[in-house]
């Protein structure tokens, strides 16, 4: 036997296996898609000049001792992701359109064919409509971006990614005044309780769900609070099974028996809330300086100090109670600048009146659960370090507002942000200013980098002029603004904005649907076409272009790295039947063929990764600059974004000679050269390597104190991740509001629960209470539990739920066939096992999902896991996946909820990334039909 | 037919299916390092499936195999179809056919009917008190392994270092009793090649000190591996001290190496829709099928020992769970392969 043992490891049977795993080239690599957090650090393996395999590099060190390490940080599409680079969708090279869009007939063309068709539609565009006619779509692939380069020349605007791809959390941005507070992944460990709501992590959090497993054998519990037995739910102690769009409910409720028990924090509500602020009890409104005194802010709240029953204003600049006791409970009489006199009550009164409605038994009822669970998670949550995981599925639904800000509330009630163990999340980036502000230091070299700091710091100190109190967050928020209504981009990488809602509305063909009640709130007092009509008469919208769509028509459409006719909630019906026939001009640049491409006049062949230098997304969830390094070339004629960013702006800037322009003006009255525009974009062509470019960049980012002096190229190729030290000045990280500290997990918020700075909204402080006209129109003045409206029919038998899946990012990796082989390889949606038997629907049988606004032919996969009434389908396939091309979002309606176009207050304003109109795609009453 | 004979040290798998979140991960790492020639497109060495199910192949706990009393009982071939999967696309037709709608993306070759994770996240029970969880599995690298024995020509072998499980495929002529003798229906056929192939330990990466594919990419950190008398690692801790990691189907007689930690699960609900604090939503039973009678003890030990934990004691257990190292679950094997220079 041991002659035939010998025989096993040394024949010839085993040496090809030996040989699958061997390799001659080994590189750093991640990908750059927006699969928060994504920036996993990989191994990449190549041999004879093609990447055969990656494995995680699972290098990551412990950060804080007793915590575990972040290994090994990867998911099974970055396992396979290089099966892509051959894939049969693959492009590589230029495809002009040869017959109808959307056939599918193509004619391989030279890239300069392609650059001169492209360039020359884009100056028509400019000579007919302005180059606000030229649609940019923003997506979150940074690693796409670039291929946008000629919006800056042009000054065309881009929409904007909060509406476009809607994966943000509107509710927790009118509490906080930031959207994106979130802790580092390890952090999540440290919980004692882990509520996962509104978010489905054992699917979208492949590569850290395991800290919420191991935050249960650290002696944690976790709470999975969804209306399915979702996967998330299967290792949770507890699932609570609510009835879909009643979270407010739920989450009011708790707070309800929270103050009841007397058990809330009551100093963290004194000093991070709003709720100690007085109201007005005539008008509802905050008491402000203008009121009290003449000259006095508009933005001075107050409080009554319950030791010396004084009214004092609440500070603007800190946290800090001092000696002060701000009253949470009482009624108080205040003399006002003209004598009269109006009683004020806390804000903390109006929320116990507004929770009597929400007694355990009545919540119950409409969450369709039991109150004794809402009070045993009350208490729960009262008692421990609590962390709601939230996702970015409640954005989503039509009052998903409403649902964050009741679960801030409940956060807020009991303590639980601005320490470890604690807090919620949604998504989260930063950016390296590095990458940011390539071109803005003007040369090369960390000398032209520092004083661009200077620089920008000292121009910065003239915005808090009239208002010292100003942070440096709130300041870096003035000036992005400032930058949007000069009509350029809001600074550094971004490109000029537009809340995209009004090109929708006015371009898209959306006006019948956002205006039939159905899709609305019934309780709305006026129209939806008034409180449009309102919001732009008012000016709330200027800056974002809002009136310029009536009457642009757009020309050219231009994607990079995105699927609009998959993501557009509303579907591609309206799309192609309003917009297509408009545009003269549709471009796809990608590495890939999907649906949106198919409809393209142009198919420009992108890298992918490992093709081209690059880094993963930034992610406050790991901290870690991530290098993607370059393995091999692109394959034949496919180049990187970069390049074919710059190759498209050299073609624009040729055109325009030859054709005699010069420059233009846009709509803002701003005149724009077409001239130098390629030197405009690589500091004078020092930038056009993409070797010098990451070099860098990194050298920069060191120079502004985000990552380690010493951090070079070099550097970054040896250890592959340099973990961060700091925010830099672009906004999203300064958002974080905590230091990052080498040894901690990190978690958002501890300068405002520690050092006492205060938040960036209207008043200063976590805000619960909108006392904005239409807040208080609508009773949404504090959280409130509305039904979601009847969008898609109300009278339909089924509500279509959805989420990010497992198995790809969007529709990105559903064409990959290793993938397509671990689910069911074609598009399919869960239906509960009772309803497919009263319907007489067989498991993978082909069924028609029908709304009022259109239908998808899709398969049934049937589990009693699904909630009776619901179906789900988890968002991504590709729209040619299905007979007929149809996808969800054309069941979809795409409408957005009206208070959503509130402005001209404080926080509540056009923000880039922030505030603006979205669109809901949550709770679709739809029907489901046997295909005959 | 083949003799076995007893390996000096056995490595062994344990997974912990509480940490398990179904990813495919595992599988797909397995697949891109091994399976991707002609006629491995079906061969899916590592799979994960939904439990309570039929996975893969369909409803293969009931096709037999594997030993009674010790002698071998006879097994089922699976059929190609009950394996499913092994789908390619007219992604040609689709994207460049110029046929636009008329046609869509469809399977043009492989099963119509199954795939390897087919009935993915459907479970049981019905709701609200719906169950299920995930269930990663590999060959077992058994200590008594049918296949060994079913082998008409000598091919298989139970490797005297480590104990795994290995096919000289040079030896090999595809008779497939092999397939029929083992019960957990891990070995697959080659039809290009006319062998039969199933997982191989990785074997050319635990040689140069790297672990295995699927537990060293295991984001879920669910998996370890390790000797089984190295008594002081976590595999020999989790399976032997503490006794809460068990073999799947022992009643198969296989003696399988590859070891499981049994899922705990929510607290199902009453009639009126409260908690019930002490009940189980997976039926006692349904686990004791898999895993046999020493299942209540381990359930009981790991409810134990979390409850020390949560009343703020220690627990040594929990640590082995929560693996604060993640290199600890590689056991001996912790080569990072990045720094291996091929000559």
């Amino acid at each position: 036997m041991t002659q035939q043992a010998k025989q096993i490891t040394a024949g010839a049977w085993a040496d090809r296996y030996r040989d699958k795993w061997k390799w001659d080239k080994v590189t750093w690599g991640s990908h750059s898609v927006d699969c928060y957090p994504g920036g996993c650090p990989w191994r990449v393996y190549s041999r004879d000049g093609k990447v055969v395999r990656e494995e995680q590099a699972a290098r990551l060190p412990t950060i804080q001792q007793g915590v575990p390490d972040m290994n090994p940080m990867g998911c099974q599409k970055g396992a396979s992701w290089c099966h892509l680079h051959s894939s049969p969708d693959r492009v590589t090279r230029p495809l002009k359109r040869a017959g109808k869009r959307g056939e599918g007939k193509w004619q391989e063309v030279s890239w300069d064919e392609a650059f001169t068709d492209i360039a020359d539609a884009m100056l028509d565009a400019i000579q007919d409509q302005g180059p606000e006619s030229i649609i940019n779509l923003m997506t979150p692939e940074p690693g796409a971006a670039p291929a946008r380069a000629f919006t800056f020349a042009l000054n065309s605007p881009t929409t904007d990614g909060n509406a476009e791809f809607q994966d943000f959390s509107p509710g927790y941005y009118i509490t906080w005044g930031i959207f994106n507070p979130v802790s580092s992944m390890d952090d999540w460990f440290l919980a004692e309780l882990t509520l996962i709501w509104h978010c489905n992590p054992v699917y979208t959090n492949i590569h850290w769900y395991h800290y919420v497993a191991e935050s249960r054998y650290n002696g944690g519990e976790v709470v999975t609070i969804a209306p399915d037995f979702s996967p998330s739910a299967i290792h949770a102690d507890y699932h609570m099974p609510v009835k879909i769009g009643s979270d407010a409910a739920l989450a009011l409720s708790m707070c309800k028996v929270i103050i009841d028990a007397g058990i809330y924090n009551k100093r963290f509500v004194q000093e991070q809330t709003d709720l100690p602020l007085l109201v007005r009890k005539d008008n509802l409104r905050f008491l402000r300086g203008s009121d009290v005194a003449e000259g006095d802010r508009d933005d001075q709240f107050f409080w009554m100090d319950d030791r010396s029953q004084v009214l004092t204003p609440a500070p603007r600049g800190t946290l800090a109670l001092a000696d002060v006791e701000p009253a949470l409970e009482g009624t108080y009489t205040v003399t006002l600048k003209d004598g009269s006199t109006v009683e004020v009550i806390p804000a903390f009164e109006r929320l116990k009146e507004r929770l009597k409605d929400y007694d355990p038994e009545t919540a119950a009822k409409i969450c369709e659960t039991h109150p004794d669970m809402i009070r045993k998670l009350a208490r729960k949550v009262a008692t421990r370090k609590t962390k709601i995981f939230s996702g970015w599925n409640s954005g989503k639904y039509y009052h998903g507002d409403l649902y964050e800000r009741s679960m801030a509330l409940l956060l807020g009630l009991t303590g639980n942000w601005g320490k470890q163990g604690t807090g919620t999340r949604s998504w989260a980036i930063s950016a390296l200013d590095g990458s940011s502000f390539a071109l803005n230091k003007g040369r090369m070299g960390q000398d032209a980098a520092r004083e661009w700091l200077n620089n920008l710091t000292k121009a910065r100190r003239f915005l808090n002029q009239d208002d010292p109190t100003l942070t440096l967050e709130m300041l870096t928020y003035r000036a992005s603004q400032l930058a949007v209504e000069r009509g350029i981009g809001p600074g550094g990488l971004l490109p000029r904005m537009i809340p995209p809602a009004f090109l929708w509305y006015y371009q898209y063909g959306y006006k019948e649907r956002w205006n039939n009640p159905d899709n609305n709130d019934p309780s709305m007092k006026r129209t939806f076409d008034e409180y449009l009509n309102e919001a732009l008469e008012r000016g709330w919208w200027d800056s974002g272009l809002a009136k310029a769509y009536q009457d642009v028509t757009p020309r050219v459409l231009f994607e990079s790295g995105g699927n609009m006719l998959r993501r557009q909630r509303g579907g591609q019906r309206l799309l192609l039947e309003k917009l297509w026939p408009e545009l003269k001009m549709i471009v796809s640049v990608d590495f890939r063929i999907n649906t949106t491409g198919l409809h393209s006049d142009y198919i420009l062949p992108a890298a992918q990764h490992y093709e081209k230098i690059g880094m993963g997304m930034p992610s406050v969830h790991h901290l870690n600059f991530v290098l993607i390094d370059k393995a091999v070339d692109p394959p034949d004629l496919a180049m990187n974004d970069y390049d074919i960013g710059i190759g498209l702006v050299r073609k624009i800037e040729e055109r325009a000679a030859e054709r005699g322009m010069t420059e233009f003006t846009d709509r803002n009255g701003t005149v724009h050269t077409l001239k130098n525009l390629v030197n405009d974009r690589t500091l004078n062509g020092a930038l056009l390597d993409e070797e010098t470019r990451m070099a860098e960049e990194i050298k920069d980012n060191a120079a502004y104190g985000i990552l380690p002096p010493d951090s070079t190229l070099e550097v970054a190729r040896q250890k592959g991740t340099i973990r961060w030290t700091g925010w830099g000045l672009v906004g999203h990280g300064l958002g974080q509001s905590s230091t990052i500290k080498p040894d901690e997990t990190h978690n958002p918020f501890r300068w405002h629960t520690e050092d006492k700075l205060p938040y960036a909204t209207l008043t200063r402080r976590a805000q619960f209470y909108i006392d904005h006209e239409w807040f208080l129109e609508a009773g949404e003045e504090l959280p409130v539990h509305k039904e979601p409206p009847g969008h898609g029919g109300p009278k339909r038998q089924f509500k279509m739920t959805s989420g990010h899946n497992r198995w790809s990012i969007h529709s990105m990796n559903l064409t990959n066939n290793i993938i397509m082989n671990t689910h069911r390889g074609e598009p399919f949606m869960f239906i509960n096992n009772k309803d497919a038997k009263a319907k007489k629907i067989e498991n993978g049988e082909w069924v028609r999902v029908v709304s009022d606004v259109g239908s998808m032919l899709i398969t049934a996969k049937i589990s009693p896991a699904v909630r009776p009434g619901q179906v789900i389908v988890y968002n991504g396939f590709e729209p040619y996946m299905h007979k007929e091309w149809y996808s969800q979002a054309d069941v979809e309606v795409g409408h957005v909820k009206w208070l959503g176009l509130a402005g001209g207050y404080g926080h509540l304003q056009y923000r880039p990334f922030h505030w603006q109109p979205i669109p809901a795609d949550r709770a679709v009453h739809v029907d489901v039909e046997k295909v005959k | 037919m083949g003799t076995i004979t007893a390996s000096k040290r056995q490595l062994a798998w344990v997974f912990d299916l509480n940490k398990c979140i179904g990813c495919q991960t595992c599988s797909v790492a397995c697949k891109m390092l091994w399976t991707q020639d002609e006629g491995t497109e079906h061969q899916w060495w590592m799979t994960v499936n939904t439990q309570p199910g039929q996975g893969t192949p369909k409803g293969w706990e009931t096709m037999g195999g594997g030993y009674k009393d010790g002698k071998q009982t006879p097994g089922k071939l699976p059929t190609p179809e009950e394996f499913g999967g092994g789908w390619d696309y007219n992604y040609q037709e689709v994207l460049r056919g110029g046929k636009g709608r008329d046609v869509h993306l469809e399977k043009t070759a492989g099963s119509k009917t199954w795939g390897m994770n087919w009935d993915e996240d459907e479970g049981a029970g019905e709701f609200p008190n719906s169950y299920y969880f995930y269930l990663p599995r590999l060959c077992n690298h058994c200590t008594q392994p049918g296949c060994v024995e079913a082998c008409p020509n000598d091919a298989l072998y139970k490797d005297p270092e480590n104990g795994l499980v290995l096919r000289n495929e040079d030896l090999c002529k595809g008779a497939q009793m092999c397939a029929r003798a083992c019960p957990y229906k891990k070995i697959y056929f080659n039809p290009a090649r006319k062998v039969s192939q199933q997982c191989i330990g990785c074997f050319p990466r635990i040689e140069q000190g790297v672990a295995p594919a699927c537990v060293r990419q295991c984001p879920g950190r669910a998996a370890w591996i390790g000797f089984l008398d190295d008594a002081h690692g976590p595999v020999a801790k989790l399976v032997n001290q503490w006794k809460v990691a068990l073999p799947l189907h022992p009643e198969f007689e296989t003696k399988p190496n590859v070891y499981y930690i049994p899922p705990l699960s929510p607290a199902p609900l009453n009639a009126d829709g409260s908690w019930n604090e002490n009940g189980d939503r997976i039926p006692a039973s349904y686990l004791e099928s898999l895993f046999g009678q020493p299942v209540h003890g381990a359930v009981d030990t790991l409810k134990t020992e979390m409850a020390k934990r949560r009343s703020g004691q220690p627990s040594e257990l929990m640590d082995l769970l929560v693996m604060y190292k993640w290199e600890e679950a590689l056991g001996h094997l912790r080569r990072d392969p990045a720094e291996i220079v091929w000559s």
